[in-house]
C-alpha cells in the first residue's frame, strides 16, 4: 500500500515538474502579449543618456522681461492654458522709509500670465522704485529631486543625463510630486492627467540642439551647455568662472543644480 | 523679509492675492476635499480598532458590548476608504502600478501594501477568530442566502471544540497586538505623506505624523461612542452606562494627549518663527479663522474637552440621562472637529504660495469628482455599509461583561434578526 | 502523516489561503510590470525614447545661418548677434523644410508689443545695458526701419 502511494507520489511530482517547466515559456508568450497592450514605443537610436550632463544658468542682469522664452516654450511643448513649464517673476523693491533705517521698502512680485505676453507698466510709481529686476523660473534640475523621491509608481524620474522627466504613460496622476516641488515647476496637465514639467525640451537636447527657451531668448539670459562635453569657449563654463552664482532654496537640501547670477535676496 | 501681501491690480484674477507661483493659479486646489475625506476614514478606522483592542489586549472587560461593534465599524470604513483616491486619481485605471512597482522612497507608494496587510492580516483576521465559532452555529440554523454566507465565511472549518476556540482566542489576541502598530501605520504613514513635504511650511514638521495618529485614535474612538448609543437608540436597547463612562474616559484622555501635541507643535511654530511664520499666521487668523480657530479649535476641541472633563471630576453628581446627553455631543463634536483638522491640514497647506508671499482662493463646487456632492457621499457609505455589516453579524443582544465566557456559547448569542 | 499537517485546520487553511493571495501577487506583478522597467532606473526605459521622440517645432539659428550666411555675418558683427533669427522671424521650421515656402514679411510699423518695441520699450525694471525708448514720444515716426537696421542695429540705413 505505502509503495504504491510512493510511486503514485512520484509521478505526480514529475508531472508537476514537467508542467511547471512547460508553463513557463507559455507564461512568457502570455507576458509578452500583455505587455505589449501597455504602453511602449520604438526607440530612436544613437543617443547615450549617460555620456551628457545638461544644465542651464540663468544671468538675472540680462534678463529683460521679454516673456518670448515663456510664448517659445509653450508652442514648442503644447503647454495647456494656464500652466507654465517656464515663467518670469518681476520684482519692484521701494525705497525705503525716510528716517526708518531700513534698506528697502517692500517688495512686490508679479507675473502677468507668467510673462508670456512681457510686462505691462507696474503700478508702483517710478520714482519709489529703488531696484527692479526679473528672473527666469524653471525646473531646478535637482540633484536630490524631492519630486522623483515622493512619485509613487516610478513614472517621475532623474535621466542620466540630468534632466527630471516625467513619464506621462505611466503616471497615475496622483499629484504628490506636484505638492513636494518646492520651486512651483510642475503642475497637472488638464488634457493627459499627469503630472508635467520643464523636460528641458529633452526631444531638442538629444538631437543637438537648444532648448526653445535658450534658442530665442534675445539678450543671452538663459545659458544651456553640456557639463559632460564643453564645446569651445563653453558659455556655461564662463558664466559659472566669471560670475558669483546662487541657487534658489538651498536650505531645503534638494540640491538644485541650476545657477543663477545676480540674484537678490527677495527672490524666493 | 520686509514683505507685505498687497493686490496687484493689473493680475488681479480672481485666484490669488499677493504673489502666488503661476503654477499655484488654479481654480480648485490639487488635493482637494477628496484628499480630506480620505485621511478622516483611515483615520477611523485605526481609532475604531485601537477600541477595540482595550477589550482584547488590555482586557478592559467593561467595554466588551462595543467589541464587535468597533471591528465592524473598522470594517465598514477600511472597505471604503480607497475611494476618494481612486476618484482623485488623474489615471485610477493605472491605480495597481502602484502594487506593481511601488517606490519604496514615496510614503504613497506604502499605500497598497499596508492597506493589503491591515484589512486582511489584521482586521479580516481578527474578526474571523472572532467571529468562527457563530460562522459555525449561524450556518447550521440559517438557510437560504444567508446560510449560504455564513458557510462561505467558515472557510470549511468546522471545529469548534474548546481547544480550537481557546486556540483562536490566543491567536485573535496575538492579532490584536499586531494591529496596534499596523492601524499607526496604516494612518501614520498618511500622516507622514504631508510631513515629509519639506516644499510647504505647514505640513514639513516632525510632528504631523504623530498628530494625525492621535487625532486619529480620538475620532475612532468619539466614532464608537456616536455609532454604540446611536446602534442601542435604534435597536431600542439601553447603552450600558458603565461602558460608555469607561468610553468617555478613554476619549478623554486620549484627547487630552492630541490637545497636548497640536498645542506643542503651534507653540513651537509660533516660538521659532521660521521664514514662514508670517505667511502662516496670516492663513490661520484670516482664510483659516472658522475652520480653523472656531471649528477646530473651540468646537472641535475645547468644548469636548471641558464637557467631558466635567464628566471626569462630577461624574457622581450629574445624572444618567444627562451624561448621556454629554457624551452623545462630545463625540459629534469631536468627529466635526477632526473633520475640521483634515480640512485645515489638507486644503489650508494649499492656500498659501510656496513663494510665502501671497493666498490662494479655490472655488468649491457642489457636483464633480471634487465637489461637496460626492465627498458627502463618500462620508456616508461607510455608515451604509456599517449598516449591512451589522444587520448581518451583529446578534441582537450586545454581550456584557457578565456573559462574555470564552469557550462557552456563542459570543454572539443568536444570529441578527432576519430582516 | 507528516508533522505539519497536524496544525489545527484553521490555520491549515489560512496559510493556504496567504500563499494563494501571496503567489497571485507575484503572478500579476510578473504580467504587469512593463518590459523596460528598472533599465536605468525606477523607471521605464522606454520613457526617455518616448520624450525624445516629438517633433522639434523651432528649427534653431544654426538651421537658418547654414543657407543665410550673409545675415548671419552681419548680426555677428552688432548688438543684436544675442538674437536667434527665430526670435523676430517666429518659427522657421516649415521653410528649413521647404525653402519655396518663405516665412511672412514682418510688419514693422507696429509699436504694440509684438515686435521692437517688446523688448526696448523701456521700463524701470530692464537692466541699463539695453538701448530702451519711450515708443509714445520716441521721433514720432511709427516705422522702426526709417533709422534703424534691426540686422545692424549700429548702421543707419542707406
Amino acid at each position: 500500500m505505502s509503495e504504491n502511494m510512493t510511486r503514485r507520489g512520484a509521478i505526480k511530482g514529475l508531472a508537476g515538474i514537467v508542467g511547471g517547466l512547460l508553463a513557463l515559456p507559455a507564461a512568457r508568450t502570455c507576458k509578452a502579449a500583455v505587455q505589449n497592450g501597455l504602453a511602449s514605443s520604438p526607440a530612436p537610436a544613437g543617443y547615450d543618456p549617460f555620456k551628457h550632463k545638461w544644465l542651464m544658468a540663468l544671468d538675472v542682469d540680462r534678463c529683460i522681461g521679454c516673456g518670448l522664452c515663456v510664448e517659445a516654450c509653450c508652442q514648442e511643448n503644447s503647454v495647456p492654458e494656464g500652466h507654465w513649464r517656464t515663467w518670469i517673476e518681476r520684482y519692484v523693491i521701494t525705497k525705503p522709509k525716510a528716517e526708518s533705517g531700513d534698506t528697502r521698502g517692500e517688495t512686490f512680485v508679479d507675473s502677468p500670465e507668467a510673462g508670456r505676453n512681457g510686462f505691462p507698466e507696474s503700478l508702483i510709481p517710478k520714482e519709489e522704485i529703488l531696484k527692479s529686476f526679473f528672473v527666469p523660473k524653471l525646473c531646478n534640475l535637482c540633484e536630490h529631486s524631492p519630486c522623483t523621491q515622493v512619485c509613487p509608481v516610478g513614472a517621475t524620474f532623474d535621466a542620466p543625463d540630468g534632466a527630471v522627466l516625467v513619464d506621462k504613460n505611466y503616471c497615475i496622476g496622483c499629484g504628490f510630486c506636484v505638492q513636494a516641488c518646492p520651486y512651483g515647476c510642475r503642475f497637472l496637465n488638464p488634457v493627459t492627467h499627469t503630472a508635467d514639467k520643464c523636460t528641458l525640451c529633452y526631444h531638442r537636447i538629444t538631437r543637438g540642439l537648444k532648448p526653445a527657451c535658450v534658442e530665442i531668448c534675445p539678450s543671452q539670459a538663459r545659458i544651456f551647455g553640456d557639463r559632460m562635453n564643453p564645446v569651445a569657449e563653453d558659455p556655461l563654463e564662463r558664466f559659472i568662472a566669471n560670475n558669483k552664482v546662487e541657487k534658489l532654496k538651498q536650505s531645503l537640501g534638494t540640491g538644485p543644480r541650476v545657477v543663477y547670477a545676480g540674484l537678490d535676496e527677495e527672490v524666493r | 523679509m520686509n514683505t507685505t501681501i498687497l493686490t496687484n491690480l493689473v493680475d488681479t484674477l480672481p485666484q490669488f492675492q499677493g504673489y502666488a507661483y503661476p503654477n499655484e493659479r488654479t481654480l480648485h486646489p490639487l488635493w482637494g476635499v477628496l484628499i480630506v475625506v480620505y485621511p478622516y476614514i483611515t483615520g477611523l478606522v485605526a481609532g475604531a480598532f485601537i477600541m477595540a483592542s482595550l477589550v482584547r489586549v488590555f482586557k478592559v472587560r467593561a467595554l466588551e458590548p462595543t467589541y464587535r461593534l468597533a471591528l465592524l465599524t473598522a470594517l465598514a470604513f477600511l472597505l471604503c476608504a480607497p475611494l476618494p483616491l481612486l476618484f482623485h486619481l488623474g489615471h485610477p485605471e493605472r491605480c495597481f502600478e502602484i502594487m506593481m512597482t511601488p517606490h519604496f522612497s514615496s510614503p504613497m507608494a506604502m499605500f497598497g501594501f499596508v492597506y493589503a496587510w491591515y484589512l486582511m492580516a489584521v482586521l479580516l483576521l481578527e474578526l474571523w477568530f472572532d467571529y468562527r465559532r457563530d460562522f459555525v452555529a449561524w450556518a447550521k440554523t440559517e438557510t437560504g442566502l444567508r446560510g449560504i454566507i455564513y458557510q462561505a465565511f467558515t472557510l470549511g472549518v468546522t471545529d469548534v471544540t474548546e481547544p480550537a476556540l481557546r486556540l483562536d482566542e490566543r491567536i485573535g489576541r496575538i492579532i490584536s497586538i499586531v494591529g496596534i502598530p499596523s492601524a499607526f501605520l496604516l494612518h501614520g504613514y498618511v500622516g507622514f505623506i504631508f510631513g515629509s513635504i519639506k516644499a510647504n511650511p505647514w505640513w514639513g514638521n516632525v510632528l504631523m505624523p504623530i498628530i494625525f495618529i492621535l487625532s486619529a485614535v480620538v475620532s475612532g474612538m468619539a466614532l464608537c461612542v456616536f455609532a454604540y448609543m446611536f446602534l442601542c437608540w435604534a435597536r431600542r436597547i439601553t447603552a450600558e452606562m458603565r461602558c460608555l463612562d469607561l468610553m468617555a474616559s478613554f476619549l478623554f484622555f486620549a484627547l487630552v494627549v492630541d490637545t497636548t501635541i497640536e498645542g506643542l507643535d503651534w507653540l513651537h511654530r509660533l516660538y521659532s518663527a521660521e521664514e514662514g511664520i508670517d505667511v502662516l499666521r496670516s492663513l490661520a487668523t484670516s482664510k483659516l479663522f472658522y475652520t480653523l480657530l472656531i471649528g477646530q479649535a473651540c468646537l472641535g476641541t475645547l468644548a469636548p474637552f471641558l464637557l467631558l472633563g466635567t464628566m471626569q471630576l462630577f461624574r457622581r453628581k450629574v445624572a444618567e440621562l444627562n451624561r448621556r446627553r454629554v457624551y452623545f455631543a462630545s463625540s459629534a463634536l469631536i468627529l466635526l472637529g477632526v473633520l475640521a483638522m483634515r480640512w485645515n491640514v489638507v486644503i489650508g497647506g494649499q492656500l498659501f504660495s510656496k513663494s510665502l508671499r501671497g493666498f490662494m482662493s479655490y472655488k468649491m463646487e457642489l457636483a464633480g469628482s471634487e465637489g461637496w456632492l460626492l465627498s458627502l457621499a463618500l462620508l456616508a457609505l461607510p455608515f451604509l455599509v456599517l449598516t449591512v455589516l451589522v444587520k448581518y453579524f451583529l446578534a441582537r443582544d450586545l454581550p456584557t461583561m457578565e456573559n462574555v465566557v470564552p469557550g462557552a456559547a456563542p459570543r454572539g448569542g443568536k444570529p441578527p434578526a432576519p430582516s | 502523516m507528516p508533522r505539519f499537517l497536524k496544525m489545527p485546520p484553521q490555520i491549515i487553511r489560512l496559510v493556504l489561503l496567504t500563499i494563494g493571495i501571496v503567489c497571485a501577487y507575484f503572478t500579476a506583478r510578473y504580467f504587469l510590470t512593463p518590459q523596460s522597467f528598472g533599465q536605468y532606473g525606477h523607471y521605464r526605459g522606454d520613457a526617455l525614447q518616448e520624450i525624445a521622440a516629438r517633433q522639434p517645432f523651432w528649427a534653431g539659428k544654426a538651421a537658418c545661418v547654414e543657407c543665410h550666411t550673409d545675415h548671419a555675418e552681419k548680426l555677428a558683427k552688432g548688438e543684436h548677434k544675442t538674437l536667434s533669427c527665430e526670435t523676430c522671424h517666429g518659427p522657421g521650421e516649415a521653410h528649413v523644410k521647404n525653402p519655396a515656402e518663405k516665412l511672412p514679411k514682418l510688419d514693422m510699423t507696429k509699436l504694440d508689443m509684438s515686435l521692437c518695441v517688446r523688448c526696448h520699450a523701456a521700463s524701470p525694471s530692464k537692466p541699463k545695458w539695453l538701448h530702451q525708448i519711450n515708443p509714445h514720444n520716441h521721433y514720432t515716426g511709427n516705422v522702426c526701419t526709417e533709422c534703424h537696421v534691426p540686422h545692424q542695429p549700429n548702421e543707419v540705413p542707406p
